[in-house]
């Protein structure tokens, strides 16, 4: 049986496929990396099996639908199609047939259905004795067991991570990313290095910022609604680069203004706070009053040389 | 050979049923539309304009709701009445009966219509209705009971087909779940709290919910299919041993799917566990279904071609299929992290409701009408019209959901290489997809076109054509005791025993909520006990009920799962204990807005104040409704001190007096807001006494009890 033949070469293509990627990946990780990926792979072949067995199906489908249609086509323009030749089945079952009738589908044909009819009719609904489609069968079967080996492994025996356990794993795997990733960019910026930028690329995509997050409570050209005002020349928590970084970069939640170091990159923060700081005077409409102290940058502060010696104000 | 007996079947209780369902489908559809678009148009809403009782929040329920249990309710009523007669040989019991089944089913889906927009609800998904018509519900069912059981005692039939089979399963266990489902203390003539609080409030919710799709969507009309499909096809049914396999596993696995629903959540990970295993061994069940239908079309092919009922079932059981393989591949953890509280959820029920039960209930109208009005369908051709608009229909509607849910989800979790959220603002995966919700408002559109065309072409069939009321049949008499025939199959003895059939299904639907549910209400150390989880104070209880009342639930979450990217998003992830005071709990199932379970503290009452009043001021771009009315409605706390005796029932440690002081505290809770936002820069002096005064301290309140890192 064709269909039998390519099942059987996917199916171990399929599962080929899944012991190379098993020893292509078997250096990295530690053992209680391994189950995970087999309960993978199971799954894998599951769902790739499922997608044969409804392809087959639909070419099946497909086949007998296109014969029909050859047949109806042919009786209406009266043309007399070729007999197919009466084939006459004496041989017994090939092996394949055998195979695929115990493991794969074994429908009574239509021909020989009054063979399996029910004698008994409900308001003229009568039923086929078809056997169990094995490949339904199976699939059951199958499924059942999965169910098993995945309690086992998740819960009565098996050392499968709980969903906390997850969370840990992949915050830990997270971190040591972005320190890898963090070590790549160099030296960070940071409430203690940060410069102001003045390149007009870097201020449009802090103006970008500002519109897309700040602008909610600071207003659309920092005039403040919800949040202070951040056109004027007082601060709440300090004025100038460093402060204005660290008050995006933590926040200050018992006032309502969030911690950005989650959703901005300490560039991203360094871009938009020195946006803030072109705003500087600029009195746009419906200004809110003054909120704090007025800000004088000290004199003698050397941003590169003294970090320590920013004030802080609270 | 028994007397021969003259009877006639009662066609006039079905036409009833089938044109309910119809107009109950429009509206149903209708409703979903206005729903699409107002995610579009959020000034579709019309709550900028003081009108409260349309908003998405309102209105969602109440198209689940039309769906199910108007459209899909009285679809189930019909075939169920026309093929149970016919099947048992036999008319039903009592016609008054069947009458006051009827209009007593129209009165329930009538009082959800005026309730729900009223913004009267438990926010139980699917059992949103008020106490009082969850009573109601009770007496049809019961009569209903009554009305079938006493069919198939006084048939002529004495063997069961697989219809009825389904048919038993799906009273016994709908019986079930709504009693459990709805066990809730009234509090007043409308409102009341559920028994079950935080986690437990959730497993029964979803045991509740994912089997109101499986006992009510499902087994009624894979029973009307076992009848309607086979008579349509004039075929004999495929398989008689699949049937019998495949009736049994579905109902026993079936109930224990549940906790599917509830995947990464604070549910202890063996309830996730069983919800996984049981959804993926419901494939076969269910795709046994599918193949004895499909099977049964062997040898009649052809004629799908050219009969539009044929066409129409053979695509509702296409979809049966198809829904049937995503919702257990939707149940497998790593894909449920990524589908979960997405639209892709919303595109895969409506696979089910769009091509199971709602092409399914055409092909049987199809089928039904031209028989009882003894004529020919009016139109084949508009008929073929109504089956490709509604395909059509169909795959613009999921499609771009899939599509929607797939590309929200990734940008949620995506992060930069230095360890930030990518799209740390989550109004911007809001934007980016509401194009697909444009898609989908267009496919609905089309669905809706095709069922009036369908109406029309019923309609002018019924016109064509004269009802046959009572339609005269004879059969002999039902022989008193039937022995077992030699070598008959085993299964034929139980077919012969309604009452034993109806034992055997109720064991079986009981077993999977009983490990269940019975583990997680009676051990205590299913729920680990947080100390400084208190319950709410009364303002912060009426402004939840606020919440309630407006729907909220259906956009916002309140579960932070743990997953890397909500921890950072949201804050802490969620733990069972901080819902122990949670009547009902407001997991929710979809963010169309952000969670809020660590919303309390990281706004300003100000800026609630603004978003409330007009979300796009404080989030441009926002497609949430206004609720300007919330800062006009007086704050009506009469109820607080029933509210708070209610609780104290069901175990909330209020102590003993408190419900007189309780509508003092919120009052001066209540000014305190009103201080703040003052001080913020509302200038207004009525502010302390309206309801947004509630649902802000409601909102403050959120997620603040364990310790936010």
């Amino acid at each position: 049986m064709k269909f039998a033949k390519y099942f059987f070469i996917f199916l171990l293509l399929s599962l080929s496929s899944a012991v190379w990627g098993q020893a292509a990946q078997a250096p990295a990780p530690a053992g209680t990396d391994l189950l995970p990926n087999i309960m993978m792979y199971i799954l894998g072949i599951a769902a790739a099996v499922l997608f044969i067995v409804a392809m087959i199906y639909v070419v099946k489908v497909n086949q007998f639908l296109y014969k029909r249609v050859l047949d109806l086509e042919a009786s209406k323009s009266g043309v007399q199609l070729p007999e197919a030749p009466e084939t006459v089945e004496v041989e017994a079952d090939s092996f394949l047939t055998r195979l695929r009738k115990k493991y794969w589908e074994d429908a009574v044909p239509i021909e020989r259905e009054h063979e399996i009819l029910s004698h008994h009719d409900f308001d003229g609904i009568r039923e086929l004795d078809n056997s169990l489609p094995p490949w339904w069968l199976n699939l059951f079967i199958f499924s059942i067991i999965w169910a098993g080996l995945y309690m086992y492994y998740y819960h009565w025996g098996g050392n499968g991570p709980s969903s906390a356990q997850e969370y840990e794993m992949a915050v830990e795997r997270a971190e040591k990313e972005q320190a890898i990733a963090l070590a790549g960019l160099g030296q960070q910026v940071d409430e203690s290095n940060v410069v102001a930028l003045t390149e007009s690329g870097d201020l449009s995509e802090g103006e970008l910022i500002f519109k897309n997050i700040c602008a909610a409570c600071h207003g659309p050209s920092g005039e403040g609604t919800v949040g202070p005002n951040m056109t004027d020349e007082y601060w709440l928590h300090g004025g100038g680069i460093k402060n204005i970084f660290r008050t995006i970069k933590y926040g200050v939640p018992e006032k309502g203004m969030i911690s950005w170091q989650a959703q901005l990159t300490p560039k991203d923060i360094q871009k938009v706070a020195s946006y803030i700081l072109t705003l500087q005077g600029t009195n746009p409409p419906n200004g809110k009053a003054p909120q704090g102290e007025i800000w004088v940058e000290p004199v003698a502060v050397d941003s590169t040389a003294a970090p320590e010696a920013t004030p802080e104000v609270q | 050979m028994s007397r021969i007996e003259q009877f006639q079947y009662d066609n006039r209780i079905v036409r009833a049923f089938g044109m309910a369902a119809f107009i109950w489908a429009l509206v149903g559809m209708l409703v979903g539309l206005i729903l699409a678009f107002e995610l579009i148009y959020p000034s579709l809403n019309l709550s900028q304009l003081g009108i409260p009782y349309l908003t998405f929040g309102r209105l969602r329920p109440l198209h689940t709701n039309a769906v199910i249990f108007a459209f899909v309710g009285n679809g189930i009523f019909m075939g169920v009445y026309y093929s149970l007669q016919r099947l048992l040989k036999a008319r039903m019991l009592s016609d008054t009966l069947s009458w006051i089944h009827f209009w007593s089913w129209q009165v329930v889906i009538l009082c959800a219509a005026l309730t729900l927009p009223l913004g009267i609800t438990t926010s139980s998904e699917y059992a949103e209705l008020a106490w009082p018509i969850d009573l109601l519900i009770t007496v049809v069912w019961v009569l209903f009971g009554i009305n079938m059981f006493g069919t198939i005692i006084k048939r002529r039939e004495s063997h069961l087909y697989v219809a009825i089979w389904f048919y038993i399963a799906t009273w016994i266990t709908v019986a079930v779940l709504h009693i459990v489902r709805s066990a809730e203390l009234p509090y007043s003539l409308l409102g009341s709290y559920p028994v079950f609080a935080g986690v437990q409030d959730a497993l029964v919710q979803w045991w509740y919910g994912h089997n109101a799709v499986a006992f009510f969507l499902t087994t009624p009309y894979l029973g009307i299919m076992y009848y309607f499909l086979p008579k349509a096809a004039n075929r004999p049914v495929y398989s008689y041993k699949l049937s019998i396999i495949h009736f049994w596993a579905l109902i026993f696995i079936y109930i224990w799917a549940g906790p599917h629903h509830l995947l990464y959540s604070a549910l202890p990970d063996w309830v996730q566990s069983l919800g996984t295993v049981f959804s993926i061994m419901l494939i076969a069940p269910s795709w046994g279904g599918m193949l004895n239908g499909l099977l049964t079309l062997r040898g009649a092919w052809d004629r799908v071609r050219q009969d539009p009922v044929l066409k129409f079932m053979v695509v509702a059981v296409t979809a049966y299929g198809m829904a049937t393989f995503e919702g257990p591949m939707l149940s497998i953890k790593s894909v449920n992290a990524i589908s979960h509280f997405t639209d892709w959820t919303i595109a895969h029920v409506h696979v089910g409701a769009l091509g199971w039960n709602g092409f399914l209930t055409f092909g049987v109208l199809y089928w039904l009408w031209p028989r009882m009005y003894r004529t020919q369908l009016y139109s084949v051709k508009l008929a073929n019209m109504h089956f490709w608009i509604g395909t059509l229909g169909i795959l613009f509607y999921a499609i771009p959901l899939y599509w929607a849910g797939w590309t929200q989800s990734l940008m949620w979790k995506e992060f930069t290489p230095e360890g930030t959220l990518a799209w740390g603002n989550f109004l911007d995966t809001v934007t980016q997809i509401v194009p697909m919700y444009a898609m989908r408002a267009f496919g609905g559109t089309l669905y809706f076109v095709g069922a009036c065309i369908g109406v029309y072409n019923l309609t002018k069939t019924a016109s064509s054509g004269s009802f046959l009321g009572d339609e005269a049949a004879e059969a002999p008499a039902r022989e008193p005791k039937i022995a077992a025939v030699a070598g008959e199959y085993w299964h034929k003895w139980i077919e012969r025993r309604p009452i034993q059939m109806l034992l055997w299904s109720a064991v079986l639907i009981s077993i999977g909520g009983i490990v269940q549910i019975i583990p997680m209400v009676f051990i205590k150390s299913q729920v680990p006990e947080i100390s400084t989880v208190k319950p709410y104070t009364p303002l912060e209880l009426a402004g939840r009920d606020i919440y309630v009342r407006e729907g909220c639930v259906g956009c916002h979450s309140q579960m932070v799962r743990p997953f890397r990217d909500e921890t950072v998003r949201y804050g802490e992830y969620s733990k069972s204990g901080e819902y122990i005071y949670d009547r009902p709990f407001l997991w929710g199932s979809k963010r169309t807005g952000p969670d809020l379970q660590r919303e309390g503290g990281k706004n300003l009452d100000r800026w609630h104040y603004d978003h409330m009043i007009d979300p796009r001021v404080t989030s441009p771009g926002s497609i949430m409704p206004q609720y300007p009315y919330l800062a006009d409605n007086e704050l009506d706390l009469s109820l607080l001190p029933a509210k708070i005796n209610a609780l104290r029932k069901l175990g909330t440690p209020y102590p003993k007096g408190y419900e007189d002081r309780a509508i003092a505290d919120a009052q001066a809770q209540a000014q305190q807001i009103a201080q703040r936002l003052k001080e913020q820069g509302i200038q207004d002096e009525e502010i302390a006494n309206t309801e947004l005064m509630a649902i802000i301290a409601y909102l403050q309140r959120l997620g603040t009890d364990i310790k936010v890192k």
